[in-house]
Parts: structure tokens; sequence; C-alpha cells
């Protein structure tokens, strides 16, 4: 048996799972009236493996689940209930490096960064001026 | 050398996108339990600021932080943080040697000249003026002042920079003192623990970056993010803590069955770190989980607390709280070490 396994916390279920349905709750209602975003970090909560499949089985899945690749995977996806989007970052190892519950109409992570869009642009036009230069090489070289 | 490009630029030609960014601060803003909204902020701020030139020294010390920062770190999310920092000199990693790795660092020194953060490993020896250890011909001591003059803040890293650690150990033949004792006039962040948590390393460093000021400190200049709950306060043996369920002996029944250490000398109650949530090896397990009681490696004077493998209440015999060993019941324990407590904020000036 690892310690893990013998751990009295490890398989238990805490009732923190209930807890945070309630935040997630009141964090929907307020997405509904308002507009305005929460997140809560269940990292930083002393959930159990327990408590925490407990929180995924409750909140279930939706309508879209998204695999990134980004410095390592993550995966983010909707569960059943609009607005609330689970993400889950994975480290090196497969670990998770953080894990968080976004109540959201689109999770951050998810959007791309106007930053990001300028660069692949400048990058577009370069792969175009590129090819075209190939082209033109190309051309001369039959010609 | 620092550089005129900001962060975001830089990463952007290294095809790191602002998504990664983001990631990372999450995961940092995560570490350091700031609040998730807090992770944005972050990002926006690491990709405006420039990369931070970081000057390392390391005296007397045993290079295990160092190992500490770059073994858990494999090239993904958690290494992001060698991208956001040009580290200028570190007589370990660096290719450069001899003359021209001095060089390297007085370049640093004057190009940087009030902006470079000095991140230090090691206690310095203070006895035969310094005599004891020396690099290129110049003792710690001396190196470790005409390096601090000019840089923005000291990060003590390990426990023997930041509280003497073993080499201050009894009794001390090197006259090793922490750098705190040395450098008065800068700000000094200490990042203890023997070594420490790799994490608790980079999340400073992230947020020193973002933010261009420390994280909130505790009285030993420890980040209360990593240094705010003693390993006991997250330790998932405390509920046979609380129940007086106690290993004996590393092989009796209790131990099996996974029972609190305490009796074998567990410092847990004691010790500040994150090793009981954060764990070692890209979160494997801690010392405890691995049936080994903790020895308090982040604290003050550590290896001359009495014996690691004697109980707390013994062990000190500081606080007066002595108690007997064998019927240690949890209400009586959790007394005991409530006075050790009190008394450790009382002599919260570490080793001074
Ligand atoms: S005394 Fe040590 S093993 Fe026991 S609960 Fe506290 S930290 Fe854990």
């Amino acid at each position: 048996m690892t310690p893990e396994a013998r751990s009295p916390a490890g398989s238990l279920r805490t009732g923190v799972a209930q807890a945070v349905l309630s935040e997630i709750a009141l964090l929907l209602e307020n997405l509904a009236a308002t507009g305005q975003a929460g997140a809560i970090d269940l990292r930083s909560l002393p959930l159990t493996e327990a408590d925490r499949a407990e929180l995924e089985e409750h909140l279930g899945r939706g309508e879209v689940e998204a695999r990134l690749a980004v410095v390592g995977a993550s995966e983010v996806w909707e569960t059943a209930y609009a607005g609330v989007w689970w993400i889950r970052h994975l480290g090196a190892e497969g670990e998770i490096a953080s894990e968080t519950i976004a109540v959201t109409r689109v999770p951050e992570i998810l959007m791309t960064h106007p930053a990001d869009v300028e660069a692949a642009a400048a990058r577009l036009q370069e792969l175009i001026m590129l090819r075209r230069e190939s082209a033109i090489g190309e051309e001369t070289g039959n010609g | 050398m620092a550089e005129e490009q900001t962060l975001g630029e830089l990463l952007a030609r290294y095809g790191i996108s602002r998504r990664a960014l983001l990631k990372y601060a999450t995961y940092i803003a995560s570490l350091m339990a700031l609040p998730p909204a807090a992770s944005t902020a972050m990002a926006e701020a690491l990709a405006k600021a420039r990369r931070q030139s970081v000057i390392w020294l390391s005296f007397q010390e045993c290079t295990g932080c160092t190992e500490s920062l770059t073994r858990s770190f494999n090239p993904t999310l958690e290494n992001l943080i060698f991208n956001l920092i040009s580290l200028d000199y570190h007589h370990t990693l660096q290719a450069a040697s001899g003359t021209a790795a001095e060089a390297a660092r007085l370049t640093a020194m004057k190009e940087n000249a009030g902006k470079y953060l000095l991140v230090v490993d090691g206690s310095v020896s203070l006895a035969e003026n310094g005599a004891y250890s020396t690099i290129a011909g110049i003792t710690n001591l001396q190196m470790l002042k005409e390096t601090a003059e000019g840089a923005l803040a000291v990060i003590s890293v390990g426990t023997c920079a930041a509280f003497g650690g073993i080499p201050h150990a009894k009794p001390n033949p090197t006259g090793a003192v922490p750098v705190s004792e040395v450098i008065t006039d800068k700000p000094i962040i200490n990042i203890s623990g023997c070594p420490p948590i790799a994490e608790a390393m980079a999340g400073t460093l992230a947020y020193l970056i973002a933010f261009g000021k420390p994280p909130e400190l505790d009285h030993l200049n420890r980040p209360k993010a990593f240094f705010g709950e003693s390993i006991h306060d997250r330790c998932y043996r405390r509920p046979f803590y609380e129940r007086g369920m106690f290993a004996k002996s590393f092989d009796d029944e209790g131990a099996r069955q996974g029972w609190c250490l305490y009796e074998l000398g567990c410092k847990g109650p004691v010790t500040y770190n994150a090793c009981a949530t954060l764990k070692w090896n890209g979160g494997v397990s801690f010392p405890i989980q691995s049936g080994h009681a903790c020895l308090g490696c982040s604290e003050p004077n550590f290896w001359d607390k009495g014996g690691f493998y004697r109980p707390l209440s013994t062990a000190t015999g500081t606080s007066g709280a002595w108690i007997g060993g064998a019927a240690l019941a949890g209400a009586a324990v959790g007394a005991a070490s409530a006075a050790m407590l009190r008394a450790r904020k009382k002599s919260s000036t570490g080793e001074k």
C-alpha cells in the first residue's frame, strides 16, 4: 500500500465539494445577472481525491471540450452547467499544475491574445512573401 | 544582460505565446494562493516587464539549491522562469570560467547597476577575514559586499544563505553567518529550505519580475505564500495526531498504518514551508509521506535543535513545555506545540 493510499484523507468525502458547488452557484447567478465572471482555484482548497471526483461527477460534461498544447497539455471543458468551465493545466510529468473552475462565457485561456494575433499576421505575411519569392525563383529557373 | 525588448516581445520570438504566459501566470498564482483573477494581471505585467538580470553567487554551500531549481524543471511549464531572467553569472551553470566568468559578473554589475537581482546560496565565512572560502581569489565576504552594492534586492536561497544553515552549525569553525548579517542596507528575501522548494524560488522570482516588489513576507523575511503555514498545518497525517495515534518506531504497526511521526522526532509543528502541499519531485511525495519525520530544514538552527529523532517537546527544551515522552495524547501534544510556537514567535529574530 502506498503512503498516499494509507492517507486517512485520500478516500474521504469531506463535504468540501458541496461547499464548492454552492459557491459556483453564487458565481453563476452573478454571471447571469451582471455578466461578471468569477473563478475558484481548486488547488487552494483542501480537496481530497474523493472530493474532487465528487465535484467532477456533479458538474458533469457539457458541449465543449478542448485540449491545449501550451507549454505542456491542458484540458478545458464546459461542464453540464453552461458558463461553468473546468480548466486543468498539466505540468511536465502530467501532474496537475493548476486547476480552476471558471464561471464565464469563454475562458480566457481559450481566447487568442491580441499580441498573438498581431504576431501571427506578421508571420503569415512572411510566409506569403517567401512563397512568392520562391515561385518567382522557380519561374526564372524554368524560363 | 537586461534587454530593451519586453518579455512579451522576447517570448514571441521564441515562439512562446501569450496564452503560454497566461498558463504560467495561472500556475504561479495558484502556487502562491493569489486570487485566480490575479493571473491575468500577472500575465500582462510579465509581458510588459524586461528580462530580469540575475547574478547568482554560491558561497559555503553544497549546490543542492541549484540542483533543486534546475533538476526539477523539465522543458515545459515549470522551466518558463528561465526565459524570464537573464542569468548573467552563476559559476556552476555558466559556460565561461576563470577570468571570463568574473568579467561577466563585473559587466552585469556595471550594465545593470541598481537593477539586478542578487541571488545567494550558501553562508558567508567571517573567520580569518573570510579566508575559509574564496572564489577567483576573492573572499565570499568581499564578493558579497561588492556585488550587493548595486543590487536591487538580495534573495537568500536555501537555509545556509538565509540563516547560516549547516556551515553555521556548532562549532561553526569558519564563522559562517547568513547573508543578512553582512548586508543590512538592501531588501532581503529569504527562501529557506535544505534545499528550498523549486516552486518557491520560481514563484518568488516571477512575482518580483511581474509586480516589481517582493510578495508579502513573514517575520523571517520569507514569502508568506510558501512559508505561511506549518508542515503540521497541512500534514495528511494530522488526523492521527489529533487522535493521539503515534508511530513509536520506524517499523512498528503504527508506522505501517501511516500514523503521526511526532514521537519519532517530527519537527512539522514548528516548521514553516510548503512541502506538505507542493511536495517534491513534481508533486510525487515529501519526507513525511515517505515515512520520515520532518527535520525542520527551513528553520533557523535546525541542525542544532537537539536531535532529529527526539520528539519536539524533549528536543528543544527551551519552551518550558517539556512533557513526558511515552504517554502523549493528541491534546497534550497540541498544548506543548502551541507553547513552542509562542516561544518561536518570541525568538523570531532567528540567529541574531
Ligand atoms: S507531527 Fe509531523 S507527522 Fe504528525 S501530523 Fe504533525 S507534521 Fe504530520
